[in-house]
């Protein structure tokens, strides 16, 4: 009875989400009041559907309702409560199901906080959001009905949530990132309104920003999350593999910074206004491809739901649908040229347009890599390639590297032209002097130096100084600067903090692959390992084989525990890494296979460093949620 | 303050790069021993190159799967033989195909994988000189 | 001109969703061959039934033949193995096996209860033959013509179906 109703709301929500991407538009455009809704409350219907909706889907998991099929497929009486919870989004249906809870969480926040007094303005946006949620929903609808029933005979118990899904992150990485995948609606629906009504470029920027900067937050968050958990989860101690998937959520999180970049330059000066404009839409059309990849089944990836190309065609159809809608405004509308100053090439400006530049070609160059072995494959009838870290880390450096010494600059250059560039002398100098204080701290920390995390380690640097430094300009202490700058000084700080992460544990890693008996004891760097015992346990839903390890240095003893872990009913294995954290770096040991009687072969991994790669990620993201929030307060 | 840290800078990057501390081996306990860093770390950065075949999506490194562990310990071997890393590679590519590495081969037909990037950012920055009297964006 | 930049991003667009939509049409769920037209790789390995007799690509004798990789431990061997044994019955083509990383006494068992399709089985309890051979699995099959060099080789199990498209046509040269 309870599905059926979640059913008939989701089915409510169609009816009414097309009703709202249609009258208002039709209102506007016909100029007839009588067509006219109140958007507002009907924001607020929308959401209260929607969240009803999901909130079924929720309780028929809590319930242990086996004869909803999703749940059935993802869930087991056995699986403890949280993460019943949390199989809500664990596969393609209940997934869909989220995004579109995403999208009208942030309709809805767009509708009640911005305040704008173009009344028909904010009836287009509305009516293009409906109308994109109107396709979410009837997509999800057709093929990919979470409320479907096992009847008239339900099973008596569900094949379980897959069991490396049975993690605390799970309950959080993908809210994080469909939100900040949908977010991307809102900058895209302003872009096409403010095509429609002409909108100057200043005004409908100033729209966009806040909502551009609160969906990149989310992205860093969620690919951090990702990122972190993948580290931890997956056993062998990377941090990022450039799997299709992963690059799915980078590239939208490359074209939001641009975005929101992009439109500073819009807001204040009045420049960039079709270029924004572009990016707007592409950011959304890349959100959706993102979606498109992982659900398709062209790529294999160890993320890619149950593969169907029935439902790859309907989300293609969708992107196809909208993103040709809105560019074919874009070719066929006259943009009158609003006045706009000029520019020299050492200003503001200009340095906006090189960061979106660089970080958009490098976005186009990370898609091209993940299609392309499909695109190899074709054009060489039948041969395979991959296309893999190795390629994308060769092709991002050369980027970064640009892209991080034009940010080390940035705060510098001023608007319409850089009155002198005396300020670089000094950087330099002071960035050196950073860069030698962190060789000095490594060298005490790890006795070496690598000539190979130099020109990364630099960069941090240099980001880091200028970010910082710029406060003398402005003959202010570090304090007071702060307090004016608060949102970019994180943001940009928390990049020169990954970089620095990136670039040591890029090349102070150490790893090793060792064969152990209980009571064995190893050297590795200035560890000493010991393989205490090895113990039977179980969980709620597993039997556990563990083993007891000790990381004995100078200083003291740690303890930490790592797993192989066979889970019931599916008869999956895990591996459960042990990590101990340090402040300079992390002690990671994960079990392999069991050789023979109680042998069992080990990874151990020194990491130092890679905190910081996490810490500054969420830097970044509280800078653009400052930021972003500040914003819609100012508007 | 400035000029000691520039000082110590010089002499750590002369000192340290090249003061590597020896790693210590013991082989009955290491699942592939060496005698020498040198080979070792190449061992491990060409388990993250190459890729499993049977695997959805991992590099050696990352699976305990049984064509994994056959295949580690075939690069292992040729690692111990002196082979280079081209060598190795080539060895693996002969029987599984330029699927095996992560590492796309440069032939013409991925010189726009190679290049693309590149060429963009030439086209990008010739385009806004170009079109920099139009005031176009 | 300007007009022209402006409908670039469309242009640029609908060939990628193009391309995309015909990559949803192509299945391959194979890795490519590379060694067709190699000789078959040289090997010293024990026999499977006599353990102290050593068995190289020299005893590979009668040709064309199919190569089958086969193991206890794969269950869709099992399926597979009526046909080979149906193949060995009409005296199709010789069939030589390669136990893939198995256990002595459990695949001389399985032979004994369900038949040996073999003309013998070499025992590759490493698994080195297979690499050479770039395999990654079981069951797959190679086709070796008469002059000892591969043909064709299918990942999975061989039933009518795949002998009719796959490998039939080689036996006609």
């Amino acid at each position: 009875m309870i599905p059926e109703l979640g059913h008939i709301i989701l089915i409510t929500f169609l009816v009414v989400s097309f009703v709202g991407g249609f009258l208002p538009l039709a209102s506007v455009y016909f100029n007839n009041q009588t067509l006219d809704i109140p958007i507002k409350r009907l924001t607020f219907f929308l959401f209260f559907l929607i969240f009803s909706s999901f909130l079924i889907l929720v309780y028929s998991f809590l319930v242990d309702d086996f004869s909803v099929a999703y749940v059935a497929q993802n869930s087991n009486i056995n699986l403890p409560f949280y993460y019943k919870f949390a199989a809500t989004w664990g596969a393609h249906e209940g997934s869909l199901l989220l995004w579109i809870l995403a999208m009208n969480a942030w309709l809805f926040s767009f509708m009640y906080l911005a305040k704008s007094p173009d009344k028909n303005f904010m009836k287009v946006v509305f009516s293009i959001s409906c109308q994109v949620m109107f396709a979410f929903a009837l997509f999800t609808l057709l093929t990919s009905n979470p409320f479907e029933r096992i009847l008239p005979i339900p099973p008596l118990n569900g094949s379980d949530l897959n069991p490396s899904l049975q993690d605390i992150a799970f309950t959080v990485h993908p809210p994080l990132l469909y939100f900040g995948y949908s977010g991307l609606l809102i900058p895209f629906a302003i872009a096409v309104s403010a095509m429609l009504f002409n909108t100057n470029t200043k005004e409908w920027a100033a729209y966009s920003r806040p909502w551009t900067l609160l969906s990149c937050a989310f992205l860093t968050l969620g690919i951090a999350l990702g990122s972190w958990w993948a580290y931890y989860e997956l056993g062998w101690g990377g941090w990022w593999f450039w799997d299709p998937v992963e690059n799915a959520a980078f590239v939208p999180w490359l074209l939001s910074v641009a975005l929101f970049h992009s439109l500073i330059a819009s807001e204040s000066r009045g420049v960039f206004g079709k270029w924004s404009i572009l990016l707007s839409i592409f950011a959304f059309a890349t959100s959706l491809l993102g979606t498109f990849l992982v659900r398709s089944g062209i790529l294999t990836s160890v993320h890619a739901f149950a593969l169907d190309p029935e439902r790859g065609v309907f989300i293609l159809g969708i992107l196809g649908f909208f993103v040709i809608g809105s560019l074919l405004i874009y070719s066929l509308k006259d943009f009158t040229s609003n006045e706009v100053k000029a520019y020299e090439l050492s200003s503001k400006e200009f340095g906006f347009l090189l960061n979106n530049l660089l970080l958009v070609i490098l976005a186009v160059s990370i898609l091209f890599g993940t299609i392309f072995p499909l695109i190899y494959e074709a054009i060489t009838d039948g041969k395979q390639i991959s296309v893999g870290a190795p390629y994308f880390e060769i092709i991002l450096f050369p980027f970064a590297l640009a892209l991080g010494l034009l940010q080390g600059m940035a705060l510098y250059l001023s608007w319409g032209v850089t009155a002198s560039f005396n300020f670089l002398q000094r950087l330099t100098l002071e960035s050196i002097s950073l860069f030698s204080l962190v060789l000095l701290v490594l060298f005490i920390l790890f006795d070496n130096l690598y000539l190979s995390s130099f020109a990364t380690i630099f960069l941090a640097c240099w980001i880091m100084v200028g970010t910082l430094q710029i406060s003398k300009k402005r003959n202010l202490s570090y304090w007071n600067f702060l307090k004016k700058r608060m949102a970019v000084t994180f943001a940009h700080l928390g990049m020169g903090i990954l970089v620095l992460g990136v670039g040591v544990v890029t090349s102070y890693s150490l790893e090793k692959e060792l064969i152990l008996a209980p009571g064995d004891e190893f050297n590795f760097g200035d560890q000493t390992i010991k393989f205490k015992s090895l113990e039977d346990t179980q969980g709620p839903n597993y039997f556990s084989k563990l083993a007891n390890i000790n990381f004995e240095d100078k200083e003291d003893i740690k303890n930490v525990i790592t797993e192989k872990r066979t889970y019931i009913p599916s008869g999956q294995l895990t591996t459960e890494a042990g990590i101990i954290t340090e402040p300079f770096q992390d002690l990671y040991i994960s079990m392999g296979d069991n050789l023979e009687a109680d042998i069992w072969s080990f990874k151990v991994q020194i990491k130092p460093f890679i905190r910081w790669i996490w810490l500054g990620a969420l830097l970044i993201a509280i800078g653009s949620m400052l930021s972003g929030i500040k914003r819609i307060q100012r508007s | 303050m400035n000029k000691f840290l520039t000082f110590s800078f010089l002499f750590l990057l002369t000192f340290g790069v090249f003061a590597s501390t020896d790693r210590v081996f013991e082989f009955e306990k290491e699942a592939y021993p060496f005698d020498d860093n040198i080979k070792e770390d190449l061992f491990y950065s060409l388990l993250n190159e190459l890729r499993c075949p049977k695997c959805q999506s991992s590099n050696l490194a990352g699976s305990n799967s049984p064509i994994s562990n056959d295949l580690k310990r075939e690069v292992y071997e040729l690692v111990k033989e002196k082979k280079t890393s081209e060598q190795i590679k080539e060895h693996l590519v002969e029987r599984y195909g330029n699927f095996i590495i992560y590492n796309p081969p440069v032939e013409s037909e991925t010189y726009i994988l190679w290049f693309g990037p590149f060429f963009l950012v030439f086209i990008a920055i010739f385009s806004i000189i170009f079109f920099r009297r139009r005031h176009a964006l | 001109m300007k007009k022209l930049i402006d409908i670039l991003p469309l242009f640029t667009f609908i060939i990628l969703i193009g391309v995309l939509f015909s990559f949803l049409s192509n299945k391959n769920n194979q890795l490519e061959t590379v060694l067709i037209d190699d000789t078959f790789p040289q090997f010293s390995l024990s026999s499977l039934k006599d353990s102290s007799e050593t068995l190289t690509q020299y005893d590979i004798k009668k040709l064309p033949a199919l190569i089958n990789i086969w193991a206890t431990w794969c269950i869709a061997c099992r399926i597979e193995h009526p046909f080979l044994m149906k193949l060995k019955e009409e005296s199709v083509l010789p069939i030589y096996g390669l136990n893939y990383k198995d256990n002595r006494e459990k695949a001389l068992e399985l032979l004994e209860r369900d038949g040996d399709p073999f003309e013998f089985s070499i025992y590759d309890f490493e698994g080195r033959l297979a690499i050479d051979l770039g395999v990654y699995g079981a069951p797959e099959t190679f086709f070796i013509d008469s002059n000892g060099v591969i043909r064709e080789r299918h990942v999975g199990v061989v039933d009518e179906d795949v002998w009719k498209k796959k490998f039939a046509k080689y036996l006609d040269e």
